[in-house]
């Protein structure tokens, strides 16, 4: 299991030069605006706002499709019954087959908004290393626990994840194959999950004894205030911050007033 | 089971998020009552990742497979921390595979996470009931494993079914909703069977996982 969200974290762009504080406000702003669009006729406007921000994010447009790929299986399986379920006025009749015109504008509705909100969550957590994401967050209120939790389960995920394909690689290779659903399979997924458990809970017992060695908990380590993500004042984050809230605005309010179609 | 980006209107989102912020506020008021909280976190953020990684595996029901929501067994193995777990492990898919998405965590969160807190105080009534410990722990465990993804399940049809387009005739609404939960009875005994199993395989292995 490769986590490759960092993979172009360090490019040089102006997404990239965002504060990471700034962008979540900015950015989510815009994706919660996608999100109320209800309005056929705002479409244009959303996909020509995701595309700017993904041509200035400088990430590779293969990157964009091969995140695409799997969702896109369970979009393709809603929209392609829209048509036929949602609605009442028939544009197409073949035998009991109706496709409907508003499931119609409804598919396009939802995979547009779909598309385009993936693709700015994409551009907002691609364009920054996790880590610095996590502190963004920290600083904008997020309770410390989480935080903790969050930072040491992205630590441990990929190692975990390597143990999960070993051990299942030593099934296989003792002649394992789950082919059918029956109670020895079944047994044997659930004493691998265990295993795999017991492990993690194995290890966080020394991974905590190390983190005290360090100060973890401590009243010094407490008061650095480490995880800290400073709000600069960064005149072209704070511009870019403000651009993004109005336009997410402007939308909303013309989302409001548009006649609905 | 998780509502992609664009499929609910944004006031669910918004309401989605106001529950799990309030969920989330309750969870980490009972995490800060435990006294061994700090020796905690490492515990239930490695078992976060452990239950994530364990999501993928897939089981083959043919002719086709699943994966595991586990959002019972979180709920019976992590209790309060089950609820930031879930919280946690929505985020990283979305933000990893795209599974699910930011407007909609919220939402997914509490269709995840409310079941396995109920999960969590079901399981706990093995220590309070009186009875043949073996059965009333296998009992147990498969309420807790298929009575909360039947749990989430309701709530996921329910909300994606009558939320995707507001011009959908209630009729197919209904038969929606009644197809997908047939689908998820099926993976809901799956996961209950799957439960007892591995709650039998701790108890024997490391007992302390379903007392700490």
């Amino acid at each position: 299991m490769k986590l490759v969200l960092d993979r172009y974290a360090y490019l040089n762009s102006p997404l990239h030069r965002w504060q990471q504080g700034y962008k979540l406000v900015g950015l989510l702003s815009l994706i919660f605006a996608f999100a109320f669009i209800q309005n056929v006729w705002l479409l244009p406007i959303m996909i020509l706002i995701t595309c700017i921000l993904f041509r200035l994010s400088k990430i590779p447009i293969s990157f964009l499709i091969k995140r695409l790929r799997y969702p896109s299986w369970f979009i393709l399986a809603v929209i392609a019954f829209l048509p036929f379920i949602s609605g009442s006025t028939p544009i197409f009749q073949w035998g009991y087959l109706i496709i409907r015109e508003e499931g119609c504008w409804d598919a396009l509705l939802i995979s547009v908004r779909f598309f385009c909100i993936l693709t700015l969550s994409l551009v907002m957590f691609g364009t920054a290393p996790f880590l610095s994401s996590i502190k963004a967050m920290r600083s904008l209120g997020l309770p410390r626990v989480i935080v903790d939790m969050t930072l040491l389960s992205y630590r441990y995920l990929e190692e975990l994840g390597e143990m999960l394909t070993t051990m299942q690689r030593a099934m296989r290779l003792r002649g394992f194959q789950a082919k059918s659903l029956n109670r020895r399979t079944l047994k044997v997924f659930a004493q691998l999950t265990g295993s795999i458990l017991v492990r993690s809970y194995d290890r966080s017992l020394r991974i905590y004894q190390a983190m005290i060695l360090r100060g973890y908990g401590s009243q010094g380590s407490s008061q650095k205030n480490y995880w800290k993500f400073e709000f600069s004042h960064n005149n072209s984050s704070l511009w870019g911050t403000i651009m993004a809230v109005l336009t997410a605005i402007f939308l909303v309010v013309l989302e409001t007033i548009l006649p609905s179609f | 089971m998780h509502i992609p980006d664009g499929f609910i209107p944004p006031n669910i989102c918004l309401a989605g998020y106001a529950l799990t912020g309030g969920v989330t506020w309750y969870s980490l008021r009972q995490i800060n009552r435990d006294h061994y909280i700090q020796a905690n976190i490492p515990k239930a953020s490695l078992l976060t990742a452990a239950f994530f990684v364990a999501s993928l595996i897939h089981i083959p029901i043919p002719p086709t497979s699943v994966h595991l929501i586990l959002n019972g067994l979180m709920g019976t193995v992590l209790g309060y921390y089950a609820f930031p777990a879930i919280l946690i492990g929505l985020f990283f898919q979305a933000v990893m595979f795209q599974h699910g998405g930011m407007s909609t965590l919220g939402v997914n969160a509490l269709i995840l996470g409310a079941p396995s807190i109920a999960a969590y105080h079901l399981f706990r009534q093995r220590d309070r009931l009186r009875g043949e410990k073996q059965l009333l722990t296998s009992i147990l465990s498969f309420a807790s494993g298929a009575g909360s993804l039947l749990l989430s399940a309701v709530m996921f049809a329910i909300l994606l079914v009558t939320n995707i387009s507001p011009d959908m005739d209630i009729n197919a609404e209904r038969t929606a909703i009644f197809i997908s939960l047939g689908g998820y009875s099926i993976q809901a005994i799956v996961e209950g069977v799957f439960t007892v199993m591995l709650i039998s395989f701790l108890e024997k292995v490391k007992p302390e996982l379903l007392k700490s």
